[in-house]
């Protein structure tokens, strides 16, 4: 009997391993700065009024940027859900996928092309205002850029979310003849109320340590956030214990926020699913048709110019370098690989850790320890609010007498960028792993199937399509890394960003821009090929029982 | 636990992969990521002096000549590096307060710097002087000083880098502290009207602005346009030459007090000055090679600008820069 007891509590050793290991590296790497910082100097930086500017004008911007990403991407994802069918549907989702991840340097090359004051934008702005266009520099530039980064990440999180809907619920809401209002009331705003505080807070934390977007964007000092202070302090003044302080400034209020959203993101009232998507076909929902059809092309035909000019921007300045790379760039092949293994090692290992402490969430979760639960959960977000330089620095200050060779500095790049994936590959990953039916849970307990059994047919089937998603996510948001693997530095092999920068540092456009082009390939590629892995059938076929049900439309 | 694996895994391949190295004394060299690139001096100066030091050169590339210098001071007398290059004159003073450095024993007597040079520690390798390259196609009557800046049209705009993140911004901040003295704040507010935005380092102003058209000025070094005449065969870019003279950049390398391999380190200091080192540099680095090349320098390097040029001591940036940052903050928020 002592063995199942065992078992039984394994998820909670499991996720209280992981927390440990990740609030305890996040806090050590910020104690290890701190430990050189006195209280005087936490009392000078209180005062400075130049820091209370930096503090208020990021929290604006964060704000609006937000506000913007969330209010826009509600629409655009209701429609998703609502036109699980129409061409080109695929390659938008995939677009929103690239955003995330594509490199700050290069998004803002392609926003540059776009919405710059010669632009393709530019005439049209022209024509419509008969102003020239400068409204990529200040506020207005920077929440577009936000806006661009992270409205696609907000709704294709939220579609998910939606997508979960019990089947039988929108069988229900068809019969029913629910309408417009009466859906978004029983259905839509349920799933989304859920979900909501902690993209929010996601979407929110990722404006607030904005940096090199803020600066290029921001016209001017003016626009200057906490992490450029931070980078300051740490790089040009070599002042550790100043950049520990304002590490901490960030750190606290980015931590009140998450509190908030973890308390009202409730997720005591999980509503289990039957993991089958709704089914195909506008007759299932009423609300599909009519005026509904204009307005949702438009919030689609939205994202699609939000979205493709600055990338297609991007890819027609790469082409014209591609020859030469392949022709000159004999470090080309050896950085994708480079690349590859670092973020597969980084990816796994973000979703691991992220697996792990939502297991250990879930066990006390139904153990009604909610509070406990969201201090689990909070863990992995944790390292979203420590900056990367922090980290990286921290951990190279407490690590340092056996930091050597190179292969070490590349191991703590993985270590750090697996950290940052974490959030992320929770966000993707959270609620899809308990959604497993009261009724089958039951009958699971009846039978006594529990461990890898349980896992092999009941989570599994359920799990690996998230788990794709989640590794994709993952593993390229570490592919486009720049900032951590330039801290480390690297004995002479790049990997794809750092081969792109050190194209930039030698004037080498074409060659960037090419590389900035293979870049979005591998990062498409890597979501493609992860949606086919786990798209696959699992061993009982849903099709019995819904025609066509099993099809995929992701 | 799958960390400790993927460290296994990691260790092993850098044994494998340096067992072949072992046998010789290995030189390491800090420098930053555009050296040691397939395009940059990097992989012709490892193979010249391993040819003749019967030795491995191995480059740790790093964030920048601020990136080195931290990595140094985290490091501390722990630190691999024999060798360190790539740092600039604005940072030698508090390299040098590290006391992580030893002198460098080298004959200075080649150099052929635009100012005079006997620093004891720090040996420079290359040089040019910042400037603004401007787009001939879009600038008929480009200003030729600060204050024709300040006086052209309010459409004129420049793109600018940050002194609080970058180094060439941080040289325009001395640029014109040096010219304008206590005047460095009138000037600062004169120009607030055609800088179209300052970023935070070189790479974003020159990419992703400049080239594409976004102003017609962007802060960069007066040797740029070298490189877009002998590699991209156009003349189109071309950098301006102010009244007020120009403010040097000058890169230098130093040794460690603490490396493994002193001797090796001044010995590749030494050859650092030789001709085969600065052969490379001018079509790498885009830079004025430290010594006189005679006919082996390229022809393109006598079309660009050739203006009078100053610094202040590294004693004195040092003391003053973070109240001149302070002052540009002001200046530039009013």
């Amino acid at each position: 009997m002592r063995g199942v007891a065992l078992t039984r509590r394994a998820p909670l050793w499991l996720g209280g391993l992981a927390w440990l290991a990740v609030v305890g590296m996040g806090l050590a790497s910020l104690a290890a700065l701190l430990s050189r910082a006195t209280l005087a100097d936490a009392a000078a930086l209180w005062r400075d009024p130049y820091l209370m500017g930096v503090v208020r004008f990021t929290l604006t911007q964060a704000t609006l940027s937000t506000l913007a990403s969330v209010a826009l991407a509600l629409p655009v994802a209701i429609a998703l859900a609502r036109r699980p069918r129409f061409p080109g549907r695929r390659a938008l989702l995939r677009a929103m996928e690239l955003s995330l991840v594509v490199p700050t340097l290069i998004a803002l090359f392609g926003l540059v092309a776009v919405h710059g004051r010669q632009g393709w934008a530019a005439p049209l702005w022209r024509a419509l205002t008969g102003e020239p266009a400068g409204y990529l520099y200040g506020l207005s530039g920077i929440v577009l850029a936000h806006v661009f980064y992270n409205l696609p990440l907000t709704a294709r999180l939220l579609l998910q979310a939606l997508e979960r809907q019990p089947e039988p619920n929108w069988r229900l809401a068809a019969q029913l003849g629910l309408t417009r209002r009466a859906l978004w009331r029983a259905l839509e705003w349920p799933v989304i109320r859920r979900v909501l505080p902690r993209l929010a807070a996601l979407v929110f934390t990722l404006c607030f340590t904005s940096f090199a977007i803020v600066m290029t964007l921001g016209g001017g000092p003016r626009a200057t956030t906490l992490e450029v202070a931070l980078y300051q302090a740490l790089k040009f003044e070599g002042d550790l214990a100043q950049a520990a302080l304002l590490a901490l400034v960030q750190l606290i209020i980015c931590l009140s926020l998450w509190a908030l959203a973890l308390r009202h993101g409730d997720a005591t009232q999980l509503i289990a699913g039957s993991g089958r998507r709704m089914p195909l076909g506008r007759w299932w929902r009423r609300d599909a048709q009519g005026l509904s059809r204009y307005l949702d092309a438009a919030w689609l035909a939205g994202l699609a110019l939000l979205l493709l000019p600055p990338l297609a921007a991007v890819v027609v300045a790469g082409l014209g370098g591609v020859p030469e790379l392949l022709s000159r760039g004999s470090s080309l092949w050896p950085a994708m690989a480079l690349s590859l293994v670092m973020a597969s090692v980084a990816g796994i290992g973000a979703l691991l850790v992220a697996l792990m402490l939502l297991v250990g969430s879930a066990w006390l979760q139904r153990r009604e320890r909610g509070g406990t639960a969201a201090l689990m959960e909070g863990g992995g977000q944790l390292i979203l609010v420590i900056p990367a330089l922090v980290l990286g620095t921290g951990l190279f200050l407490l690590l340092r007498p056996s930091l050597g060779g190179g292969w070490q500095g590349y191991a703590l790049v993985v270590l750090v960028n697996a950290c940052m994936a974490l959030p992320f590959a929770m966000q993707v990953l959270r609620g899809t792993l308990f959604d497993v039916p009261v009724a089958q849970r039951r009958l699971a307990d009846q039978l006594g199937i529990h461990g890898v059994a349980r896992w092999r047919w009941l989570v599994w089937p359920r799990l690996r399509r998230p788990l794709g998603l989640a590794l994709a996510y993952a593993m390229t948001l570490s592919l486009g890394d720049f900032s951590v693997i330039a801290l480390f530095g690297s004995p002479s092999r790049p990997t794809l960003p750092m081969l792109l920068y050190q194209q930039l540092g030698g004037y080498r456009w074409q060659g960037a821009a090419a590389t900035a082009l293979v870049l979005l390939v591998v990062v498409v590629a890597v979501f493609s090929l992860l949606e086919r892995v786990s798209r696959r059938l699992p061993r009982y076929r849903q099709s019995l029982y819904w025609p066509g049900g099993a099809e995929s439309h992701a | 636990m799958h960390r400790q694996a993927i460290a296994g895994a990691l260790a092993l391949a850098a044994l494998l992969g340096s067992a072949a190295a072992q046998a010789e004394d290995t030189l390491t060299v800090y420098t930053y990521d555009a050296f040691v690139s397939e395009w940059g001096p990097g992989p012709v100066v490892k193979q010249a002096f391993e040819a003749q030091c019967d030795c491995r050169v191995r480059f740790v590339a790093l964030d920048g000549g601020v990136g080195i210098l931290q990595r140094l001071r985290l490091e501390g007398e722990g630190s691999a590096a024999d060798v360190v290059l790539g740092l600039d004159m604005n940072l030698m003073a508090s390299a040098r307060q590290s006391g992580l450095l030893a002198p460098h024993g080298v004959d200075l007597a080649p150099l052929s710097l635009p100012v005079e040079w006997s620093d004891d520690t720090f040996v420079p390798f290359d040089w040019a002087p910042f400037a603004f390259v401007y787009d001939t196609q879009a600038l008929d009557d480009p200003p030729t000083s600060f204050e024709a800046l300040i006086d052209a049209p309010d459409d004129l705009k420049i793109i600018i880098q940050d002194p609080r993140t970058s180094t060439p911004g941080l040289g325009l901040l001395l640029w014109i502290k040096h010219a304008y003295g206590e005047r460095a704040d009138g000037i600062w507010q004169g120009l607030q009207p055609h800088i179209l935005t300052v970023t935070r380092d070189w790479s974003e102003a020159y990419f992703s602005l400049f080239m594409n058209g976004e102003a017609p000025m962007v802060l960069s070094y007066a040797t740029s346009p070298a490189y877009h005449m002998a590699v991209e065969d156009t003349d189109r870019y071309q950098a301006l030459e102010f009244d007020e003279g120009h403010y040097l950049q000058v890169e230098v390398a130093a040794r460690t007090r603490h490396g493994e391999h002193p001797e090796l380190a001044r010995e590749f200091l030494d050859f650092m000055l030789g001709s085969e080192f600065q052969n490379t540099l001018p079509l790498t680095n885009v830079m004025y090679p430290a010594v006189d090349l005679g006919e082996a320098l390229p022809d393109v390097f006598s079309k660009l600008i050739d203006p009078e040029v100053y610094t202040f001591p590294p004693q004195q940036v040092h003391r003053h820069r973070r109240e001149w940052i302070d002052e540009w903050l002001r200046a530039s928020t009013r």
